[in-house]
């Protein structure tokens, strides 16, 4: 992709605000990383707890260069034929019915069984051909004419075996495909690469990729980042809200409350027509940012230390 | 952005190697591939603004969070130095400080006041500073040596206060004498020395030596500049003394750590032992985590067992089947506690945890007068409070045979031909019986036995240790007192392991 195709990601700036034209607020450190990415055509590895944004970053990209999204969701067993092409067996199958059929044709007259397979050589190997080739969404993203966000979500749950077949298509951007050759994407697509952390990244694949860490955000970006998703909600309360939020993200939490879920509560204070925080509309709402019972009551319990701060602040 | 399009001049580059030797003496790992994706990114980035440049080189040197908070800290060291400021000696900035200072607590709304104070300061200074250079210019009219000192680029850059000037130079003698190479804090004097020389200094001390004997009117404002920049000088060999050194004394420290016997080891470096072992155990399970495939009947590969049919007219001949993730080897581990290797017991209990940390199949066992498991001990309390748990729970006298009973009893079943037996301990049983039957029955129903005992060789077998006797049943016992060699045991275990 070329700076001149996309005047979207020409600076910092324009990527900054092209962000938040689409609803995404994002801190300089992303802008920069994806403005790196796309200038040195490198892949960006993002990581960063759960719900802070990893994914919404590679769709809005792509909303914002107006070129398709291509996912490809890991998991443990994902293989080549699965994340890299396949051969589509039945035509193949259906291909070798008709040959059969046509072969007393085609070497109808021929003397020998050298001069036969002298003929069946001029035709052209079309078995193993493009026309029988399943591109799957790695390949997919290679053949896109105008370039496209290559979307490799959650890298950390595949196979060390998985990460080495990236290694060949994230610095070169092409395919080897032993029956064909190698594959060359015309236009290299902008590839992004999440990770939870649920184990390390292997070096090598590491060292080809930018590294993105997204932290929670600040209670300001936080605010605006409310303020673009559910516009409608009072000033006073967003601020109270991700104030609260923020409070039990320092409580020692199974899992702490991310980005989306201050979105969701926002809205659903926002339904129940909540004025003010106090400690009935954080008890009924609770279960809406904190997903495991064990983390309610912990909340619950230190719900008196967190509340008066905010609810006279 | 002006400056992305001029390449990076060569003493940027310079400096960018040196910022990332610096990274790498703090222990974050930049390969050279990396190293050229910074100078990249410098280069799109410019190096007008410094928050970007931190950020942009953050992504492509940084991999880790923990690799990217050592990143900021070491920015910050290295590129927010304030430049070095030559407009006066330390005692004037301190005079002018204290009577802001005054200004202010005298006068708490005086804002206008202070900023007509410091106005009028700047005016007095500007014209005795006016006076002075006229006094060395009349003074340099009949004094050759001196009018050839003035010439200096470094006395016009002193004279003129061109800050800018006067930081390259720095910079440049710096990477002249190879200041990089700072270690102890006792090569400061000769660094700072060696310094002074590469700016030239010699010059203007040997004519301030001369002037000094002549009584000159100049000698005043000559030595005022040449203070000036030794202190300058002085304050930059300090702060690369302290950004180099600092990361090469951590890893000093490691090394020396890993090499000192567990018991010898003193309370308030045991966090950083703490992190130690926790690396290395992380180290040796990533290293040894690459799980294996095997076949396994069960499930059949369409795909592949369609294609190599089709070689014979569609009949499948050859099936092949779905490759599945074999379960790693069982590991478990005893650890003694009792008094005798309390000492150890603590670095043992500690690797344990960190070991069941990160590898998925680790039962753990403790024990001194009777036995018990601690998995779940591990499992659910931070590091700390599991291991004074099982001290305070299993703690107390050694009696190896009626721990071995217990062990017996509690995993005996569970031992097969995949799973590695460890015991941690001194087999100073006080003359009880060793149970050497029960052992035995370990040793013929397991992989492996593995006894790592903090004694050393030659004390086994001594007064009450059974070591010699248990040595029958073991595949395989080491002497085991630091963490170089638990690490090298622990590695040698993993890979017979595979």
């Amino acid at each position: 992709m070329h700076t001149q195709d996309f005047p979207q990601l020409a600076s910092i700036e324009a990527i900054e605000q092209g962000f938040e034209s689409y609803g995404y607020i994002c801190s300089p450190k992303i802008a920069t990383a994806v403005y790196l990415a796309f200038q040195l055509r490198k892949p960006i590895l993002v990581e960063g707890p759960p719900g802070v944004g990893k994914t919404e970053l590679a769709k809005t990209t792509a909303l914002l260069l107006d070129v398709p999204l291509i996912r490809l969701q890991c998991y443990e067993g994902l293989d080549e034929a699965k994340a890299l092409y396949e051969w589509k067996y039945g035509k193949q199958l259906l291909y070798t019915q008709i040959l059969k059929e046509k072969l007393g044709d085609l070497l109808k007259g021929a003397q020998g069984l050298a001069e036969s397979v002298d003929r069946l050589h001029q035709f052209g190997d079309t078995f193993y051909s493009e026309e029988f080739l399943e591109p799957r969404p790695l390949l997919k993203a290679m053949q896109q004419e105008r370039g496209a966000i290559l979307l490799i979500d959650e890298v950390d749950k595949s196979d060390y075996e998985f990460e080495s077949l990236l290694l060949e298509i994230l610095s070169d951007y092409q395919v080897s495909i032993p029956e064909i050759g190698t594959v060359q994407a015309q236009v290299s697509p902008m590839v992004f690469l999440t990770s939870n952390n649920t184990r390390d990244i292997s070096d090598a694949l590491k060292r080809r990729c930018l590294h993105l860490y997204i932290p929670f955000p600040s209670v300001e970006l936080e605010e605006r980042i409310v303020l673009s998703r559910v516009p409608d909600i009072d000033q006073q309360l967003r601020h109270q809200l991700v104030e609260f939020v923020h409070s039990l993200r320092d409580l020692d939490l199974k899992k702490s409350p991310a980005i989306s879920e201050t979105i969701d509560w926002a809205r659903s204070l926002l339904l129940l027509h909540a004025r003010e925080l106090d400690a009935q509309v954080i008890h009924s709402t609770l279960n809406v940012l904190l997903k495991f019972e064990d983390d309610i009551n912990t909340a619950e319990s230190a719900l008196r230390d967190l509340l008066p701060r905010h609810a006279h602040g | 952005m002006p400056m992305a399009d001029v390449a990076p001049s060569q003493a940027m580059q310079r400096h960018l190697v040196n910022f990332i030797s610096l990274l790498r003496s703090h222990d974050v790992r930049v390969s050279p591939a990396e190293t050229l994706d910074a100078m990249d990114v410098a280069a799109t980035l410019g190096y007008a603004r410094r928050e970007r440049l931190r950020d942009g080189l953050a992504a492509a040197l940084a991999k880790t969070p923990a690799e990217e908070a050592v990143f900021h800290h070491c920015f910050a060291r290295f590129f927010d130095r304030s430049l070095a400021d030559f407009a006066r000696t330390r005692e004037e900035r301190s005079a002018e400080g204290d009577a802001e200072g005054d200004a202010v607590g005298t006068d708490a709304v005086g804002t206008y006041a202070v900023s007509t104070d410091a106005a009028s300061t700047d005016a007095a200074t500007e014209n005795h500073r006016a006076s002075v250079e006229q006094l060395l210019d009349e003074a340099s009219r009949d004094d050759a040596a001196l009018a050839e000192l003035l010439a200096t680029p470094l006395l016009q850059q002193l004279r003129n206060n061109d800050s800018t000037a006067l930081n390259l130079a720095l910079a440049e003698a710096a990477a002249s004498i190879d200041l990089s190479q700072i270690r102890m804090f006792t090569q400061k004097g000769q660094f700072t020395r060696r310094m002074l020389d590469a700016m030239g200094e010699e010059q203007l001390r040997r004519t301030l030596a001369r002037l000094e004997q002549q009584g000159s009117p100049a000698l005043e404002p000559l030595r005022r500049y040449r203070d000036i920049l030794r202190e300058q000088v002085r304050d930059y060999v300090e702060q690369h003394y302290l950004l180099q050194a600092e990361g090469q004394n951590a890893r000093f420290m490691d090394d020396l750590l890993s090499r000192t016997r567990l018991s010898h080891l003193e309370q308030r470096y045991l966090h950083r032992v703490h992190e130690l072992v926790r690396q290395m155990a992380r180290k040796l399970a990533e290293r040894h985590a690459r799980k294996r495939r095997v076949y396994r009947r069960g499930k059949l590969d369409m795909g592949r067992t369609l294609r190599r049919g089709i070689a014979n007219d569609g009949i499948l001949f050859h099936t092949h089947w779905k490759r599945v993730q074999k379960t790693k080897p069982q590991l478990l581990a005893i650890c003694d506690v009792s008094g005798s290797v309390a000492a150890y017991a603590k670095f043992l209990l500690l690797f344990l945890y960190s070991l069941q940390d990160v590898l998925p199949k680790v039962r753990s066992f403790a024990f001194s007068s009777h036995l018990g498991e601690v998995s779940d001990l591990f499992a659910q309390y931070p590091v700390d409070k599991a291991i004074e748990l099982v001290n305070w729970r299993y703690g107390g006298a050694t009696d190896y045979g009626r721990s071995l009973q217990d062990f017996a009893r509690l995993a005996l079943e569970d031992i097969n031909s995949s799973t590695t037996v460890i015991v941690l301990g001194d087999a100073r049983n006080n003359n009880g019986d060793p149970q050497l039957e029960i052992m035995r029955s370990i040793y013929q129903r397991s992989r492996r036995v593995i006894w790592l005992n903090p004694e050393s060789r030659r004390a086994w077998g001594t007064g009450d240790s059974e070591m010699l006797r248990y040595l029958s049943t073991c595949h395989f016992a080491a002497e085991c007192n630091n963490l170089t060699q638990l690490e090298r045991i622990v590695d040698q275990l993993l890979k017979l392991n595979r």
